[in-house]
């Protein structure tokens, strides 16, 4: 369970929230909707640690401590410095345990999750391929073999759907209902267009002036013009 | 051709060089660092110039001064896009101080500071060797031990930020791990054309491989194939050691380009 108490979110000494208290179960899938600028991406760089909170606190499992790799993080934009050969499989493979020191070496125990990811995304047929060369939506998925690796039990996804194209962001979709019935993880989605991904949800936090509330249901987010 | 002993010298100080760059060189390509390792080259002969001056070996002074320089491009580059300029602002001050320090040393200017500038192998004493190793050993061992955090960081710089892995702190010690590379390139190629082992056999290997091991023994084989290359041409037939080395490096470079283009 993620647990925020009176959390104000903010950079540097500048609050942008007023105090949040939030209970995001464990295992569910929560949509994150609200305006540009209310601190939706705030509160995934507080949820990281990389943005230390204004007041208040969050407690992930009941543990104060963030630890990072627990947490995973597929950010609205990057750019991949992928050299002419370099495919997904080497970023996904290099991304494993990546803040330990020393030489990467891989197990079979490593090698057997790595197929299971593979299989579960369906990117056996592109994973091998150049990075450079993929399209959109091949790349989202491999982020997504990605941030499983480290096998983390909460998964933090802003606005995936923005850049993919009506099939695309169809089959991104089921790849993450995929992922919801089958793994333990809780995911937490912002995104601006929640019509076709609504009814896959089990709840939403809506940020608005300032503030947030859960909710079970779309309709009391109706009012608001941008979701 | 082995029986001379400057041969011999050659030829194991030309190995040593060629181990550590054909390495090293993978991490600046992948960190898209070809500018920082030019310009240390250059801050070289701010080192090699101001050592002359308090008669220090002037290896020791590119050492120094390389150190420094990289320390300083690592502080000031923040995100690995932006270090350009950082490298730029770094550079013209060194090379603005190396200038100073030949203008002191106008009267008693003499070839030492030239040979660095491009590079001279056949002089190499054993001594230099014993110090060429204890510093590639340094910096193998420097990079084997942060290569994991390095490579994912350099790759996907956003996703090593979310795992909280030290950008910045990184960056100084492949700096430092760069400067003295540089420092030890110089005595082969010279300061004008280190550049050219300190990125080419990467900038070679990741055009035909993919991971991370591969490319690593890709680009230390060019390397030392190359060097090698470069020191037997110069003793048959009577042409710079560096002249060689880069022409091997454009024309290999040049294959892979074509390859990509069309096959």
């Amino acid at each position: 369970m993620i647990k925020c108490s009176n959390l104000v979110l903010g950079h540097k000494n500048k609050s942008i929230s007023k105090p949040i208290n939030l209970q995001i179960p464990t295992n569910s899938w929560v949509g994150i909707v609200g305006k540009n600028g209310v601190g939706k991406s705030t509160f995934f760089k507080t949820l990281l640690n990389q943005l230390p909170p204004i007041a208040g606190e969050i407690t992930i499992h009941n543990k104060r401590k963030i630890d990072v790799n627990n947490i995973s993080y597929i950010p609205q934009e990057r750019d991949i410095n992928a050299e002419e050969k370099t495919s997904g499989l080497t970023l996904v493979k290099y991304s494993y345990k990546a803040n330990y020191l020393g030489m990467p070496f891989f197990n079979k125990a490593f090698n057997d999750k790595l197929n299971y990811l593979i299989t579960l995304t369906q990117t056996s047929d592109y994973i091998s391929k150049p990075f450079k060369d993929l399209s959109g939506g091949q790349k989202k998925r491999v982020y997504l073999v990605q941030a499983l690796i480290n096998s983390p039990t909460i998964l933090l996804l802003d606005e995936p759907l923005s850049d993919l194209d009506p099939e695309a962001r169809h089959e991104f979709i089921g790849c993450l209902k995929q992922i919801h019935n089958q793994e333990n993880i809780t995911m937490l989605i912002i995104s601006h267009d929640m019509k076709e991904i609504s009814s896959q949800l089990d709840a939403f936090i809506h940020f608005k002036d300032g503030g947030c509330h859960y909710c079970d249901k779309m309709p009391c987010l109706k009012e608001d013009i941008c979701v | 051709m082995f029986s001379y002993s400057f041969m011999q010298y050659a030829f194991i100080a030309g190995t040593i060089i060629a181990l550590v760059c054909g390495i090293i060189s993978f991490f600046v390509i992948v960190r898209r660092l070809s500018f920082a390792a030019h310009a240390l080259g250059h801050i070289s002969l701010t080192g090699a110039a101001g050592a002359v001056l308090i008669s220090m070996s002037a290896m020791t002074g590119q050492l120094i001064i390389n150190i420094f320089a990289g320390i300083l491009m690592g502080a000031f580059g923040d995100k690995i896009k932006k270090n350009d300029i950082a490298v730029g602002i770094v550079l013209t001050f060194f090379l603005g101080l190396g200038t100073y320090f030949l203008f002191l040393y106008q009267t008693g200017y003499s070839g030492s500071v030239m040979s660095i500038l491009v590079g001279n192998i056949l002089t190499v004493s054993l001594e230099q060797i014993y110090e060429l190793l204890g510093l590639a050993i340094f910096t193998i061992f420097l990079l084997a031990i942060i290569a994991r955090p390095l490579f994912i960081s350099s790759l996907d710089p956003v996703f090593a930020e979310s795992k909280n892995i030290p950008n910045k702190l990184l960056s100084m010690l492949l700096f430092i791990a760069i400067a003295i590379t540089v420092s030890m390139a110089c005595q082969v190629v010279g300061i004008l054309l280190v550049f050219s082992l300190l990125i080419g056999p990467a900038a070679i290997a990741t055009q035909w491989v993919d991971g991370f091991y591969k490319p690593i023994i890709l680009s230390t084989i060019v390397s030392v194939v190359t060097v090698w290359s470069g020191i037997i041409s110069a003793y048959y037939i009577d042409v710079p050691i560096s002249f060689i080395i880069t022409t091997i490096i454009c024309g290999l470079y040049i294959i892979g380009i074509l390859k990509n283009r069309f096959i």
